[in-house]
């Protein structure tokens, strides 16, 4: 499963450092590490509903305080 | 015309409690690639010899810049600065380098430390003409140059650094000569060695130099290009102009901005990847596209650029942090100060529509004025900078 954030200018601006670190915990914490693979990229052209997370080419919008539910429901789950 | 260039770098510390700077460096571009570098030290330290050096280091450069010859101003100097009655001595001390389509210099010295020269990093022994201009002794010299030359001259705080304390007789011309020959590097820049050697004094001084300071490098280097393209063009069908102009540039290639370095890795038919590292926290990841020597985010990144330039002339705490730091606004502040010599900028007016929300910091204006500001820095730090608009 690839899992990408953006860490565009606004994306970084409303929390890609918290998101990308609080995956890269999870990750870890749930033993996903060769399952899941982390990446970031620069702009997704969705600047308005940042931040921008794909799961497999399925785009997400996500903030800092969303962030463990949405690991819980679409990235745990669907390993 | 040669693919050489001049650069110069100076640095000073106060006497310990001091406010001003008893020293004084004065630079003035003379047209085309000649220029006068004056190096006064007054007599004392304070405001007195504040006031000295700044007259004398004035005086010199002005009449230079007005194109009276090398003999005629140091008479001039010579024969005004006085002689203080209890001392015996004159006022100000100085040393003048001149140099002349990056060929050639002519160095003046008047009672500062002996200029030290280093060509391929060792010490170079260089002719010297002594001469009596009303009633002082002038050494006068002239010299050939070569790529990677450094001309390291000094207030003489520099040469009583650690008197008493850590040494004996303060650190003597050979041990600076040793020490230089030692650090030298062909990367660093004429800024960077001027502050290597005047650190080594504060820290032989124990932090608290009993002297003004003043360390003053003329280095003679090739010319080098770095070419930065921020932004889309406002028009979408100029995008293919753009980058075909931008990537026919000589030179190194820094691409900054989302939305840029995708179009920059279209156009090359490369991937941009992004990397995951947040070696600061307030700066975003940088990114790599095979091609393009760096990719960075925009407006965050080159925001503090900005602050790193504005803090370039002040001294150290900054500038030691953007030297050793691997984000990417410290890579894009490493190349443009130190390595380049010609910049080019690539700016694309595209108003990025998310961007135009109040509550961002990040909006079309400011990266205009990013741009703007960012010229005018780097032309203060001597570089020939060029903007370009889509």
């Amino acid at each position: 499963m690839k899992v990408t954030v953006c860490i565009g200018s606004s994306c970084h601006l409303k929390g890609s450092r918290q998101i990308v670190e609080r995956l890269q915990a999870l990750v870890a914490e749930n033993d996903l590490k060769d399952k899941v693979e982390l990446s970031g990229k620069f702009c997704m052209g969705n600047c308005q509903n940042g931040v921008c997370v794909t799961v497999d080419d399925e785009l997400f919008s996500v903030s800092p305080d969303t962030v463990d539910d949405f690991f819980k429901t679409n990235i745990f789950a669907k390993v | 015309m040669n693919n050489l260039c001049t650069d110069i770098g100076y640095q000073s510390v106060n006497k310990f409690g001091e406010q001003l700077c008893g020293d004084r460096v004065e630079m003035i571009e003379q047209g085309g690639d000649n220029y006068v570098v004056v190096l006064a030290d007054g007599l004392g330290s304070g405001v007195k010899a504040n006031i000295l050096s700044t007259l004398t280091s004035k005086i010199i450069s002005t009449m230079m810049a007005n194109g009276m010859s090398l003999e005629n101003c140091v008479e001039t100097i010579a024969a005004t600065l006085p002689i203080c009655e209890v001392r015996k001595v004159a006022y100000s001390t100085f040393t003048i380098v001149r140099t002349i389509d990056n060929r050639e210099a002519e160095i003046i010295q008047y009672d500062n430390p002996q200029l030290i020269m280093l060509r391929d990093g060792k010490n170079y022994d260089y002719p010297k003409t002594a001469m009596e201009i009303g009633g002082k002794m002038i050494y006068k010299s002239k010299v050939d140059l070569r790529e990677n030359d450094y001309l390291v001259f000094t207030s003489d705080g520099a040469i009583w650094a650690g008197v008493g304390t850590s040494m004996n007789f303060g650190w003597e011309r050979d041990q600076i000569i040793a020490f230089l020959e030692k650090m030298y590097n062909p990367d660093f820049t004429a800024k960077t060695m001027s502050a290597l050697l005047l650190d080594e004094c504060c820290r032989l001084y124990g932090g608290k130099p009993g002297d003004d300071t003043t360390v003053c490098t003329v280095k003679i280097r090739e010319r080098r290009s770095v070419n930065l393209m921020l932004g889309p063009p406002r028009d979408p069908k100029d995008v293919n102009k753009m980058m075909s102009l931008f990537f026919a540039k000589e030179g190194k290639h820094i691409v900054c901005g989302g939305t840029t370095s995708t179009l920059a890795g279209e156009f090359l038919g490369k991937p941009v990847e992004t990397l995951l590292d947040y070696l600061d926290p307030e700066i975003p990841p940088i990114a790599k596209i095979e091609g393009v020597d760096l990719v960075t985010e925009g407006v965050i990144t080159l925001s503090r650029v900005l602050e790193q330039a504005k803090s370039y002339h002040d001294a150290d705490a900054i500038y030691a942090d953007w030297n050793v730091k691997q984000d990417g606004a410290s890579l894009i502040s490493r190349m443009l100060f130190e390595e380049a010599t010609d910049i080019n900028f690539f700016v694309g007016r595209a108003i990025n529509p998310a961007h135009q929300n109040p509550n961002l910091p990040i909006n079309f204006n400011i990266k205009m004025h990013l741009v703007e500001e960012l010229s005018e820095l780097l032309k203060l730090m001597g570089k020939r900078v060029k903007v370009s608009y889509f």
